[in-house]
């Protein structure tokens, strides 16, 4: 009972911290379970992506809804991170755990420094989008980006999406994150997607990429229903709670605290896989 | 233009693809959480502690489970559901591309769901 309690105040936390600070519950449902519960990783990999999965479906389809998602760019993308995902799922299993948790902690880490050199999305500019890149393509190929653009942006440089899309589904794969790390940053910087729209469109994606290392994590007994069901209402909780309480909190203050929590936890992660 | 249409060109019959796909997204989000919520009491109600750890998946074992009203029946169900929805999504997508003759986004679904299929298949292969 105390521990169902304490695995779904986690995920509260977790979802509540995710969604405040735009980012998906996994980077922290993984150190909670493995560090505060003693999970082994990739069963807390497990559990983190079907948190994921539950927490970008529901905030999917008010992006779909709201047509702030572009589907079709979507799509085409989510093929080369399930892609990704697939082979991060199957070789997951074959890495030693050590490695696995040495690269969380550099992806802790990173966030951490990221996060701290982050402005506040006003602050940040409203489309910085580069001009399309030179080189020739074949009018078959301009007529199908025009397809995956939207009012006001045209999308370009594919190519990198497409590279950019298959290092976050292994990354998901691996580490049990959303990759939007790795997929906004893509679209917006170097793919000209407004970073609204880059944004809405990777929580659309995260679905298909989480799921398809998911199911490998499921059939091969790395997804613990126990743990994963009081975790994922949880995050789902605290995902809603987040979304409706963003424009009241002083997010510099949270995202100080965060980039403390998220150092600190790269810590103890770098101290596991160093035994 | 309005304020939230910033995603995608204005297209009434893309609008009515995007309204289906969402609800489909919301509800089967809103089903995992029922059918989760239901096993995780049940769990409770039983004396299963969450850190005892669960039985393997076994799809054969959920009706039965279900029926009986074990916690592992709706817990396994409703990962089940988690998992499936983004692929529900993109057959909906698939069939509405294919509806509208948009064969380059037929072929996207399809290689989509063929992942998914061959992440079944790998996964499959190596616990046999």
């Amino acid at each position: 009972m105390t521990d169902g309690l304490l695995l779904l105040i986690g995920g509260v936390a977790a979802g509540v911290f995710g969604s405040l600070l735009g980012l998906g519950g996994g980077i922290l449902i993984v150190p909670f379970l493995t560090l505060v519960f003693g999970f082994p990783l990739l069963e807390a990999v497990g559990v983190s992506l079907v948190c994921v999965i539950m927490t970008s479906g529901a905030a999917a389809g008010v992006y779909l809804e709201r047509r702030v998602a572009n589907l079709r760019l979507g799509m085409t993308l989510e093929l080369f991170t399930a892609i990704g995902a697939l082979f991060g799922g199957l070789i997951a299993f074959l890495l030693p755990e050590r490695l696995l948790e040495f690269v969380f902690a550099l992806l802790l880490a990173y966030t951490a420094l990221t996060m701290a050199r982050r402005r506040d999305a006003s602050e940040a500019p409203a489309d910085a989008t580069p001009p399309p890149a030179a080189n020739d393509l074949a009018s078959d190929d301009h007529a199908f980006l025009d397809t995956l653009s939207g009012p006001g942006y045209r999308v370009h440089n594919l190519g990198f999406g497409v590279i950019g899309s298959v290092v976050a589904g292994i990354a998901s794969a691996l580490l049990g994150i959303g990759g939007g790390l790795v997929k906004v940053p893509v679209m917006h910087v170097i793919m000209g997607v407004p970073l609204r729209v880059a944004t809405a469109t990777s929580n659309l994606m995260i679905g298909i990429t989480a799921s398809a290392s998911a199911i490998i994590y499921l059939i091969r007994g790395s997804i613990d229903p126990y743990a994963a069901a009081p975790t994922a209402i949880g995050v789902f909780i605290g995902a809603s709670i987040g979304s409706r309480t963003a424009h009241r909190i002083q997010l510099r203050v949270l995202r100080g605290l965060f980039v403390a929590i998220l150092l600190y936890t790269a810590w103890q992660m770098l101290q596991r896989a160093l035994g | 233009m309005t304020s939230a249409d910033v995603g995608v060109p204005a297209d009434p019959s893309g609008a009515r693809l995007e309204q289906s796909i969402a609800r489909l997204l919301t509800g089967g989000t809103y089903a995992a959480i029922v059918l989760l919520a239901i096993g995780f009491a049940l769990m409770i109600a039983s004396g299963v502690s969450p850190l005892s750890g669960g039985p393997r998946f076994d799809i054969t074992a959920i009706p039965g489970d279900l029926l009986a009203l074990r916690p592992t029946g709706f817990l396994w169900l409703g990962l089940l559901v988690v998992v499936a929805t983004p692929a529900a999504r993109v057959l909906a997508s698939l069939i509405g591309y294919a509806r509208r003759g948009e064969q380059r986004m037929v072929i996207v679904a399809a290689l989509i769901l063929a992942v998914i299929a061959l992440s079944v298949v790998a996964a499959t292969g190596l616990e046999g």
